[in-house]
């Protein structure tokens, strides 16, 4: 019996201890050959060449807690899988689960990450396949319509690129004007107007005219923004694109923005309108859901916004409510005559969309990348299908169809599960917005405004130092300390505490070797900038 | 031989047992394996055999960072006021609750204090930040009593966490916390309390010389369970009601792996705080094992 007892125990502890511990060769897909299915052409995507009969399977991780989405339920991807015969299963999950696949040897074909600098990504080529010998290999017209900024961004330093990224924007779309800006200083247009147009551009005129509110709207709340949570919400690098705070030094090194004299003065002038209790305390404890509700009701007078696409519709809840709205104006800009660099999305995206080596047939996985990066398939995951969720109206611009519009506003769950409209979005781009005819909305005006105002911020874009080493570590505690030291700031009750408290911050870096991390950053610089050109 | 021999006498008993034992083997026993992370440098691409050796680099890591002791006191001055407050009050309520003769209003009492706990911390949390803003519900009871003259943010101000963690702590808790001691109370044979009456013993004494001794295993119980779990701290509250300016006295020991750990994809870094903390509890539970086994006549409520 005892024996039966250890025996059974030593059976459970070694298949316990295989499960976690098969590594079995991963990559190995040598017998794996396209020869009976087409032969490789330059000039035509692999997918309309493509002769496989039975459909294939593909499993698509995604490393974040979403909802996953059905697939070939909507318009949009029932087309993806009549054109390529495929049917895709995706699973979510969190870094943890990811390291259980990579670790187990039991991986996805598709793998989408969050992050560029998480380790996953630097080391990927340990677990996926380079998207430039798959292109070679399988699909050479991938070559053709895969943006070589981006693929040059994203290659490690094996000169090959694992990961193809959404979202990426280059130099080019910033200065083409097809992405608008996300970032504005708005105010009620009620107010500007009765006040003459009052200016904030400078911080002599933004604390006298939110004085000027103040004395003229006493129930308003003369000056609010996005909200901070545990960080410092828009005052500490959206602030400085508005004053055009240098990306870099003069010899193209790295730059404490947060240190900057003119920024610094720009605190000073928001610490003296708190002073003049012009910034409320609740602003910075207030979630998501009460600075909506004060939007609505259009509680601030003046508000500094980062993210306003996502505002839009609050701000639409207030015209509605009011008979007036909000617009955006100048506001606070360089004393000194330097430009406001504002920032979007940059060259390094969003979702980041990686082919393992255990894909089990890698040319169609290759083909649906080719298939989703190409302008029909980038239309079709944006707009959908012309005739059934679109037409060209007569200036040859992407409108909906009356119907699509409607249930969209009539029951967003339906119009979501039927349409699918820019809802499988792991390559889509913001260069197709210039397909689609102009709508008026609430944030035209706001995105009008800053027309012209965008400049590439790719240089210091993911130059933290690698996850996990100290540095890396260090960084994120200067990173936490800046944002209680810049709320703090603004909130100082007098100059002294403003002083000491910034003289606390300089304490810190020094005591967390700050000038050894600028050298980091310094050489992640320059790598970006050998990757830029 | 002959403890063999009852095994296999018994052996239809024993094999009902074993599934139990496989199942605690198979999840509690093999993932300690997981623990020499801690003692690698284990990122996301890495098996346990291809992650390198490291000893003890992680923990001098975390012992050399004023972050993490900053949060060890603050999970330990949150803990220490919550088992002060939060332990002695769940059984005043309790004894209170047990008192009320009226089941219509003792069920009314009942239903009331355990609410709170089934609202997520989500969802108090906010209701919290607008209760404790300027103008919040906090402030105007107070204006309206008197005690204040001008509104202030309480979340702002860091000298003030501690105690919003705590009381609200336990208002959310203290009601849950009675359920225990209630189901302690109704199995006190009541002829105990029958002949306490004859011989003329009052409320009070009934109280304190038949319930609360009565109780004592329970509430040894309780203590040994809430010191061991003093560093243990509550990721939820923080997370919604730290801001940049409470910080300082808001981060906990949890919250900081969080930060560190979790969101920076450091494996090890996480898994040698959360061995350090283990080791810890393991050695606070010990303890108050021994010194509540004097409550219990020498007996132990654990072993």
């Amino acid at each position: 019996m005892k024996k039966l007892i250890y025996g059974l125990a030593a059976i459970v502890a070694t298949l316990g201890l295989s499960a976690c511990g098969s590594n079995k060769d991963s990559g190995s897909n040598s017998d794996f050959s396209i020869k009976d299915r087409y032969t490789l052409n330059a000039n035509k995507p692999a997918w309309k060449l493509d002769k496989k009969k039975k459909t294939t399977d593909i499993t698509w991780y995604i490393n974040s807690d979403w909802t996953a989405l059905p697939f070939g339920k909507d318009v949009t991807t029932a087309q993806i899988k009549k054109d390529l015969n495929i049917n895709v299963k995706f699973i979510t999950g969190d870094d943890s689960k990811l390291n259980a696949m990579i670790s187990g040897g039991d991986m996805p074909d598709i793998v989408t990450l969050m992050d560029k600098t998480s380790q996953a990504a630097e080391k990927a080529n340990s677990w996926a396949s380079s998207l430039n010998d798959l292109a070679k290999k399988y699909d050479p017209y991938f070559t053709k319509v895969a943006n070589k900024d981006t693929m040059k961004w994203f290659s490690l330093s094996d000169g090959k690129t694992y990961g193809y990224p959404n979202y990426s924007n280059t130099k080019k779309d910033y200065e083409s004007g097809t992405i608008p800006v996300n970032d504005n200083f708005v105010i009620r247009e009620d107010v500007y107007d009765a006040l003459g147009k009052p200016d904030f551009t400078t911080p002599e005129g933004f604390v006298k005219s939110l004085n000027a509110i103040k004395a003229k709207y006493p129930d308003l709340t003369p000056f609010g923004f996005t909200t901070v949570g545990d960080g410092a919400g828009p005052f500490t690098d959206k602030l400085q694109d508005f004053l055009g705070v240098p990306l870099e030094k003069k010899n193209g090194s790295f730059y404490d923005r947060n240190l900057d004299p003119e920024y610094v003065s720009w605190l000073k002038a928001l610490n003296q309108a708190y002073r003049d209790k012009n910034i409320v305390d609740d602003s910075f404890t207030d979630d998501g859901a009460t600075y909506d509700q004060k939007v609505k009701q259009g509680d601030y007078a003046v508000m500094l916004v980062a993210g306003t696409s996502g505002q839009g519709g609050n701000y639409t809840d207030f015209m509605k409510n009011s008979k007036t709205r909000y617009i955006a104006i100048d506001g606070p800009s360089s004393t000194s005559g330097r430009k406001a660099t504002l920032s979007q999305t940059g060259i390094s995206g969003w979702l980041i969309n990686y082919i393992t080596k255990d894909a089990k047939d890698p040319a169609k996985v290759m083909e649906l990348f080719t298939y989703l990066i190409d302008k029909p398939g980038q239309i079709l995951t944006k707009y959908g299908i012309e005739g059934v969720t679109y037409k060209y109206n007569d200036a040859g611009k992407i409108e909906y169809l009356p119907e699509v519009k409607a249930l969209e506003k009539s029951d967003n769950d339906a119009y979501n599960k039927k349409y699918g409209i820019s809802r499988f979005n792991y390559f889509n781009n913001d260069r197709m917005n210039a397909l689609k005819a102009p709508e008026e909305s609430a944030l035209t005006q706001m995105q009008q405004w800053g027309k012209g105002k965008l400049y590439p911020h790719f240089v210091i874009e993911n130059i933290k130092p690698q996850a996990g080493t100290p540095a890396a570590r260090s960084y994120d505690q200067v990173q936490t300390k800046l944002n209680s030291t810049v709320i703090s700031l603004i909130r100082a009750k007098d100059d002294n505490g403003f002083d000491s408290t910034l003289s606390s911050y300089r304490s810190f870096l020094k005591q967390n070797k700050w000038s050894d991390i600028e050298k980091t950053l310094t050489k992640n610089m320059k790598e970006n900038r050998s990757k830029l050109n | 031989m002959n403890t063999l021999k009852r095994l296999y006498k018994q052996r239809q008993l024993q094999l009902m047992v074993l599934p139990g034992i496989i199942f605690m083997i198979i999840f509690n026993y093999i993932p300690i394996y997981g623990i020499i992370t801690a003692f690698k440098r284990y990122t996301i691409v890495d098996s346990m055999s291809s992650a390198p050796w490291v000893g003890l680099e992680n923990f001098k890591l975390i012992v050399q960072d004023s972050f993490f002791w900053e949060s060890v006191r603050n999970t330990l001055a949150i803990s220490l006021m919550k088992l002060f407050l939060g332990f002695a009050i769940p059984i005043f309520l309790a004894i209170m609750i047990f008192e009320v003769k009226n089941m219509r209003f003792k069920k009314i009492v009942q239903t009331i204090s355990y609410i709170p706990h089934f609202f997520s911390w989500i969802v108090l949390g906010g209701m919290l930040i607008s209760w404790l803003s300027t103008d919040g519900f906090f402030n105007q009871t107070l204006m309206a009593l008197g005690l204040m003259h001008k509104g202030n943010n309480h979340l702002l101000d860091p000298s003030q966490y501690w105690w919003i963690a705590v009381l609200s702590d336990l208002w959310k808790e203290v009601g849950w916390g009675t359920i225990l001691y209630l189901a302690g109370m109704s199995r006190i044979d009541p002829t105990l309390y029958e002949a306490a009456r004859m011989d003329g013993a009052t409320k009070m004494t009934q109280i304190t010389r038949i319930t609360i001794p009565l109780l004592a295993p329970i509430i040894s119980l309780n203590l040994i369970l809430n010191v061991s779990g003093l560093l243990g701290s509550n990721l939820d509250q923080t997370l919604v009601l730290m801001n940049s300016q409470n910080q300082s006295h808001a981060e906990v020991i949890n919250s900081f792996v969080y930060r560190m750990g979790l969101t920076q994809g450091d494996f090890s870094y996480a898994t040698a705080v959360g061995l350090g903390i283990s080791i810890v509890s393991v050695i606070l539970l010990v303890i108050t094992d021994r010194i509540t086994r004097k409550l219990n006549d020498g007996h132990s409520i654990i072993v």
